[in-house]
Order: C-alpha cells, then structure tokens, then sequence
C-alpha cells in the first residue's frame, strides 16, 4: 500500500522548493541554520537513494581481506548486517594487532574504500579535496 | 535556557557586588553569543559601583549548557585555567569572577571580559596573501601557556593522570567513542597506530586542547583574544600543536596548514620564541593523527547528544555526521606519515 509520491518523492521535491524558492529569500541571521536544513535533507536523501550501493561498495572492500567474494544479492537489513558483522570481525583483529607489522597497505585501501562510500552519502564535495 | 530573568537578575547583581567589592552592580543582558556549542556565552555589561573595578564594563557571561559535556572541565576549572593563562600574559580573557552557589542561575558560571573581533573560521583564514605574522604571534601564545603545568598555583583542581600523556589520551578517546570503538574499523586503526606509536612520556604543560582557528578573535588582522578553555587540562606540549595543524581546522586553505593561516615555520617559529623548547615535528604529525581520533570521538559525543533526546540540536545531528570526514583526513594523513617514515628510513639506508 505505497502512497504515491512515496517517501523519495516528497522528499525530493520538499528539497528542491527549499533550495530554490525559500533558501534566497532567507534573512541573513536564519541563513546558517536554512543551509542546515538544506544539508540534512540531501544527506537524508542520498541515504534514502543510495544505503545498498554503499553497502555493495563496503562489502567489496571488505570481502577480499577475508578471501570472499562480495555477494552481490544482499540488499537492505541483510547487507547491512553482513558489512557490520565484517567491520567487526575487523575491528577486533586490529585491535590485536593483526596489521601492526604486514598488511598495511591492504588494510589502508579498505579502510579508504569504506571512508569514500560512506563520504558518498554524508558529504561527497569531500571525496573531491 | 534563560539565565537572566526578573527573579534571578537582582541575586546576580548582588553575587557580583559581593564578588567584585562593589557597592552595587547592575548587570544589562545583551542577548546570547555564538559558537556556544557546548557552554552558554551571553553578552552582559556591567555597571560597577564603588571597588576596584568601578565603571562600565563589557563582559561575558559563561556558563554550564543543560547537558555538559564528558570531554569538558567545570566552569570553576574552567575558571582558574582562564586565570592561570591570563597570569601568564596569553591573550584569554580576562577573568572577573566566578560562583559556584546553584542559588544564584541555578547553574555554575563565571564572567570575564569581552573581546571584540571576528572568531568564523571561514572568514579568519580569508586572504590573498598567507597571515604569518598572526601565525606567528598564535605560536607565541601557545608558547606562553605552556609555560604551565602541574606546579602553577591556582591549577591543584585539574585532574592529572598517572599515565603517559599519550596513554590517558587514546584511553578517553576510547571511552568516549564507546562501542562505536568495536565497530568502526577506521576508528579501531586510528586507536590502534596511537598506542603503538605513542611517544614516551616528557614533558607535562597546560594544554588549551581546543587552540585552533575558529577559537580565537581577530581584529584588524590582529589576535585580540583565546577564547574556549573549557577542554584544557595537563598534556603533551606538542598535542596543541598537532590540533592546530589539522586539515579540520583550515576551513578549506589546505595550502596553509597553520591553521588556514600560513605555513608550520612561522608558527613553530613563534611557539620557539616564548615557550623555550624545539618543536619536534615527528611528535607533531603523531598528535595530528591523535587530532582527528579525538575529533572524530567528540563528533560522535556531540550526536550522541542529539540522538539521546538530551539535547535536540540540527547543529549536533549535523556534527555526528562528520565522522566520514574526519576519518578520511585521519587516513589522508597516516598515508603521508607513513611516507615520509619510508623516505626517511631510505635517505639513511642511502647514508649508511
């Protein structure tokens, strides 16, 4: 029973009427929390469009450490599960000091593929600097 | 929060008589500053009678936000390291008065004088050509203020760790991040490369822990005053200036990396001049590193604000979401750290 716009839509367009219509008409002293709002609806919306792409992108940096493939069937809560259940098997061989002598390099292009698919979502102007 | 209202405002005026050796004080409320993510700055004139301080005053108000804040002191702590630092000629406020009575605002506060000039990190850092002199000048506060320590009268309140600098360090970044510490691998590599670089416990100053550009008034290209004491506390000299050399503190002037000011030589020059020690840039690079670990901690302390129904904020939502950022600074600058070990270990095999 999906209404229609759904969730997405409405979201899109209440961004776009905010950015366009409302943002350059706001006095100068609302001016920083407007931006605000327009930053937490797009971060809102990337989320909403792009959650399981960014999973897909953490879980094939991730996979290879442990010799896996990445499965790319997974969507929603099950990908999400898979990637935390890796991020914490991680975790914990770092903090025993699996990486402290070999593995470095390895470890450090993960950890930046799982930093930039994350970026996409929370700030992509960021992968950019 | 309303601190100055009908019923409080003549408890106030009668506290600060007492507390300045006035006859009278009456206290005008000027509405509330900026940048008070944490604590609450109202702007407050005050008009002393009789006393030491007789006349007209322009003042701030400081006080404990609703929440607080783990990685933050007391406002009486807060209180005696603005006195600590001002007595040691760096350019902080000057301390007034502070009470701890909760008859009076219901809340710990204290009162210093105002600063004028402009504290947005985006628009300190605006210029064509690089601000070495103000780079410079923020080195030889920072040199002054390390000139305390443990032994500075006035400091007996501030806790001190038995633990290395660097130790107890890693060990409330840890604490703060919480579980987020078991499942965030970046943050698990950046605690991790922290304990087993740290550097040997040395020498024990009074660090500001928040000494960055964003933090400080400027007026007419000059440093008018340090401003936010209220993460200080005793630690590594060259922690301060690994923090002020983040990329998180250049507000998008990454070619200037004191601060989105100028280059690190006109600082370290600065820091030199007053504090009488070398800087060491290899401990500098190691407390970048701990820089965005702990600002990534913070980030998540701050959202944990907000999402604990403690204190709804836009603004605190909005910095739990920063974390990506910060940790891909961290990375940015592990990997260049870990070059530059690679040439220097190369340059010697090439001398030997």
């Amino acid at each position: 029973m999906r209404a229609n716009p759904d969730a997405k839509g409405l979201l899109n367009i209440a961004l776009e009427t905010f950015r366009y219509d409302l943002l350059p008409n706001i006095p100068p002293a609302q001016r920083y929390t407007a931006l605000m709002i327009a930053n937490a609806l797009s971060i809102a919306q990337r989320e909403l469009n792009g959650l399981d792409d960014a999973g897909h992108a953490m879980l094939a940096a991730l996979a290879p450490l442990y010799g896996e493939d990445a499965d790319g069937s997974l969507s929603g809560d099950e990908l999400r599960k898979r990637v935390e259940g890796l991020q914490h098997r991680l975790c914990i061989e770092i903090a025993a000091g699996d990486f402290d002598q070999d593995g470095q390099g390895m470890l450090m292009d993960c950890l930046e593929e799982i930093v930039r698919a994350r970026l996409g979502i929370s700030n992509p102007k960021a992968l950019k600097s | 929060m309303v601190l100055i209202n009908d019923d409080s405002r003549p408890r106030l005026e009668a506290w600060l008589a007492e507390a300045t050796g006035a006859t009278r004080v009456s206290v005008a409320d000027e509405g509330r500053l900026g940048g008070g993510a944490i604590s609450l700055n109202l702007a407050v004139t005050l008009d002393v009678e009789g006393g030491p301080l007789a006349g007209r005053h322009a003042c701030v108000l400081r006080a404990q936000s609703s929440a607080g804040m783990k990685a933050s002191i007391s406002k009486m702590q807060e209180f005696a390291v603005l006195r600590a630092a001002f007595d040691a000629g760096v350019a902080a406020p000057e301390p007034i008065a502070a009470c701890a009575d909760p008859a009076v605002l219901g809340t710990d506060f204290y009162i210093m004088r105002r600063a004028d000039g402009v504290g947005a990190g985006h628009k300190v850092v605006k210029s064509d050509e690089p601000q070495r002199g103000l780079a410079r000048e923020l080195g030889r506060q920072l040199g002054l203020l390390h000139k305390a320590g443990p032994d500075t009268a006035g400091l007996e309140a501030l806790p001190l760790s038995d633990a290395a600098p660097a130790l107890a360090c890693i060990h409330s970044y840890r604490d703060w991040m919480g579980e987020v510490a078991a499942r965030d691998p970046v943050l698990a590599w950046g605690l991790r490369w922290l304990e087993v670089n740290a550097p040997p416990p040395g020498d024990l100053v009074l660090c500001h822990r928040d000494f960055r550009t964003g933090n400080y008034l400027v007026k007419d290209g000059k440093l008018t005053a340090i401003l936010d004491w209220e993460f200080a506390g005793f630690g590594d000299p060259m922690e301060d200036l690994g923090w002020f050399c983040a990329r998180s503190w250049r507000f998008g002037r990454n070619d200037r990396q004191a601060g989105g000011l100028a280059g690190r030589e006109d600082f370290y020059a600065g820091y030199e001049e007053t504090s009488g020690r070398k800087v060491d840039p290899q401990a500098v690079a190691y407390w970048e590193a701990a820089a965005y670990v702990r600002w990534a901690a913070i980030a998540l302390l701050q959202g944990r604000r907000h999402t604990s129904g403690e204190e709804p904020s836009l603004e605190l939502a909005l910095t739990g979401r920063m974390l990506p950022e910060i940790e891909m600074d961290l990375l940015r600058h592990l990997k260049a750290v870990g070059r530059t070990v690679e040439e220097t270990s190369a340059t010697e095999a090439r001398a030997d």
